[in-house]
């Protein structure tokens, strides 16, 4: 049984490599004994009862794994570091410029999902924080109260239809599925990107550097949320995996942008009630207020006016 | 495009503007802690309950400085007698609720008690002295017995962070039994955990493990 999922896990991870290998098939290629070795570790360990959403859970939680022991011995104590060494006002710009980067993306997927009214939020955000802010310096939109719809392809896809698959989670990248790795691994081979402006640099040691910042000042930006997973999680594993996937879900929904979406009668609500639980409802508090939150996503993906 | 624009630039004096007489109000130190009517309109019992939790960590320096012990008294003090913890141990745990025996029930509830006292702290810990609670308005029915409020929670480093509260009617009024920050549901995410923990070494398998994270 293991090396049955063994198999399929592997036919996953090459293929997917493949996706990649178009922009730097080398250091792929590197990293292949490494996934194998995670990969195999992984399929020792047994699921009894597998979410639906997570067939791959065997090999995933060994990838996590994987990735939970390179983050504690490298991007971590990188990361720590950084928060020590650099002034607070020095490490939120540079937080925000990256982000205004991200926004601009944002905004382009707004777009593109048909979210007009979300794009020129977004579109307005950026032109003010480059100019006002200091080209991304200081995030003058937030100080207005102004929200960040952060979107990116593979919630486009979403929106467009493509159901999210299986979850997987990815080496060193975390947390993804099928279709958003589908989605950065495309956009990243044709060049279009939130790290595009980046890529656009000529001289290879700056951009590299610059690259590198990103991801320290990602990982930086992420140790107050893992503390939280550390303090509230049973199991880090589906803590992050559910949240992953909620998020995602709530992403493509939009219903946190949409103010539209009646609540009460939305199917935004998660519906407690709907799981195997035939008698439920003679429970001393039914759940007679939650009428329509089983009814199938109310089909409207939001196009906010 | 220019709409928008010109439309920021308004905002940020009147943010500044309104920064400023934040700023005064603190400084005087005149502010109560308002009573909390669990009957009220849904808007108005989450604004004033967050309201009282934020202004009391804004007053606690040790809270501000992010000391978590504190913090997760004060969220003790001004946010958990408002939520309804058996509800939203229930539901987290499903149908094995109803395997459960009464006193696991109740020691259930007792040690997941904790781990949701840090959560709400969570969603509360990066406060600072310009934090504020924008209740957004209210959609749906509003004579529905379980419904969402929805708000905004404004810190100074950042953008504002989407929190919404499901609340629930009960003879003593309103009551929080569910919490969503930026898409999240809090008991969404512990229902595989819960399932996974019971499944492996029963329900006082589950309960032990919390009561072991709240060491």
């Amino acid at each position: 049984m293991p090396h049955a999922a063994f198999t399929q896990e592997q036919e996953f991870m090459t293929s997917s490599t493949n996706d990649k290998g178009t922009t730097t098939p080398a250091r792929w290629m590197r990293l292949l004994p490494a996934m194998a070795v995670a990969a195999a570790a992984a399929g020792c360990a047994s699921v009894p009862n597998p979410t639906p959403e997570d067939p791959w859970e065997s090999y995933n939680r060994g990838m996590f794994q994987f990735n939970d022991t390179v983050d504690k011995a490298l991007l971590k104590p990188i990361a720590t570091g950084y928060r020590q060494l650099t002034p607070e006002p020095a490490r939120t710009c540079i937080h925000n410029i990256f982000n205004n980067l991200g926004d601009a993306w944002s905004a382009i997927n707004s777009f593109l999902q048909g979210r007009g009214h979300d794009g020129i939020n977004m579109l307005g955000r950026v032109l003010f924080n480059s100019t006002m802010g200091l080209g991304g310096c200081i995030d003058v939109a937030s100080m207005n109260g102004a929200k960040r719809i952060s979107t990116d392809f593979g919630v486009t896809l979403g929106v467009w239809g493509l159901d999210a698959g299986p979850y997987v989670v990815l080496p060193f990248l975390g947390s993804s599925t099928v279709r958003d790795t589908a989605a950065s691994a495309s956009t990243l081979a044709a060049g279009v990107s939130s790290y595009t402006p980046i890529m656009e640099i000529d001289n290879v040691p700056v951009r590299n550097s610059i690259l590198g910042l990103a991801a320290v000042d990602l990982r930086a930006s992420l140790l107050d949320a893992d503390d939280l997973v550390n303090r509230i999680a049973l199991d880090r594993y589906s803590f992050i995996r559910d949240a992953y996937l909620q998020r995602r879900k709530a992403q493509v929904r939009g219903s946190h942008v949409d103010s539209d979406a009646p609540y009460g009668a939305a199917g935004s609500l998660p519906d407690y009630s709907s799981d195997d639980l035939p008698d439920y409802s003679d429970d001393d508090d039914a759940p007679t207020g939650a009428p329509a939150a089983g009814a199938p996503a109310a089909g409207t993906p939001s196009t906010a006016q | 495009m220019s709409f928008s624009f010109s439309a920021y630039a308004f905002a940020l004096i009147r943010r500044l503007s309104a920064c400023c007489l934040l700023g005064l109000g603190l400084a005087a130190g005149a502010h109560a802690q308002q009573a909390v009517d669990a009957n009220a309109a849904p808007n108005d019992f989450i604004k004033t309950v967050g309201d009282n939790a934020l202004q009391a960590l804004k007053q606690e320096p040790a809270a501000k400085r992010g000391d978590l012990g504190k913090i997760n008294e004060l969220v003790n003090q001004y946010v958990l007698p408002y939520v309804n913890l058996e509800k939203t141990t229930r539901l987290a745990a499903g149908r094995y609720w109803r395997q459960a025996t009464p006193q696991q029930q109740k020691d259930l509830v007792q040690a997941f008690k904790g781990t949701l006292i840090r959560t709400y702290s969570g969603a509360l810990s990066k406060v600072d002295e310009v934090s504020s609670l924008t209740i957004l308005p209210f959609r749906g029915d509003p004579n529905a017995d379980d419904l969402v409020v929805r708000s905004s929670l404004s810190q100074r480093n950042g953008p504002a962070v989407g929190v919404d509260y499901r609340l629930e009617k009960s003879p003593q009024g309103w009551k929080i039994y569910d919490l969503n920050v930026e898409g999240i549901w809090l008991i969404q995410n512990y229902r595989n955990q819960f399932a996974q923990q019971i499944n492996q070494n029963g329900i006082d398998g589950l309960i032990n493990a919390l009561n072991q994270q709240n060491k």
